[in-house]
């Protein structure tokens, strides 16, 4: 599998609470987007986190997967920006999908329904052929 | 013990963390607080203006977070509607209503008070 590192940009904040990078991947010749992100989302990196998701979206990709295994936190404003995203994909015939959370990004994942809203599977793989 | 938050939520959420988990919280609960506290907290940072402080204590049967700052909710329906599925803004508060077994919000000029209580489940 072609594993082609596009653009690593990092993302991090003072006290280096959000780590997030993105790689262009394929899968059965599909191409990727992978965004993995680790550490904590919350409002004080939302700003970045956003931006950071509006250039990815820009690329028009026909499919981002957002592995967030690492991340230990997730509030409302950061899945905010992820529905964000999962809209301006939508509009652009675009998918994302999200890759194993942690229980705690699970919960706010689960109470808000946004995990009928996107999809959410268990590993990179499955997400690229789901 | 009183913690002054300005920037960084990390450490409110640390706090509350090992508060629950003294206070013997279930896994699900701890979480559950957590994130709830969080987001009271973060209401803070992005409205009030302010530092804010919050306060955490626990007896048998339930562990209590107050936070507290000087910005004002003006709604007084703040948090009892659930936004619809495909908001992208205004789930914190409600949130916060899903997670605490009791909520309690006083806002005035003064400033605004946020009680959380989380019951501990009894043996």
């Amino acid at each position: 599998m072609n594993d082609h590192t596009q653009r690593p940009s990092v993302v991090q904040t003072g006290v280096d609470l959000l780590t997030a990078s993105v790689t262009a991947r394929e899968s059965a010749g599909e191409p990727y987007t992978l965004v993995t992100l680790s550490g904590e989302a919350d409002v004080t990196n939302n700003d970045q986190l956003r931006d950071l998701l509006d250039a990815e979206v820009a690329k028009q990709p026909s499919h981002l997967i957002v592995e967030m295994s690492g991340l230990r936190f997730m509030d409302s404003s950061a899945l905010h920006a992820l529905l964000r995203a999962n809209r301006a994909l939508d509009r652009q015939g675009g998918v994302l999908s999200l890759v194993s959370p942690q229980e705690a990004v699970a919960r706010m994942l689960h109470l808000t329904a946004a995990d009928r809203l996107v999809p959410v599977y268990d590993t990179v793989e499955e997400a690229a052929a789901g | 013990m009183t913690l002054t938050y300005t920037t960084d939520l990390s450490p409110v959420r640390a706090l509350v963390e090992a508060h629950a988990r003294a206070a013997r919280l279930p896994e699900a609960k701890v979480i559950d607080l957590v994130l709830a506290v969080s987001e009271v907290a973060a209401n803070t940072l992005r409205h009030a203006g302010s530092p804010g402080t919050l306060d955490i204590w626990h007896d048998d049967r339930e562990i209590i977070c107050v936070l507290h700052d000087k910005g004002f909710i003006s709604d007084p329906m703040a948090g009892h509607q659930r936004p619809g599925p495909e908001a992208t803004q205004g789930h914190g508060l409600w949130l916060v209503r899903q997670l605490c077994d009791l909520v309690e919000i006083r806002s005035d000029e003064t400033g605004t008070t946020i009680r959380l209580h989380m019951g501990i489940p009894q043996p």
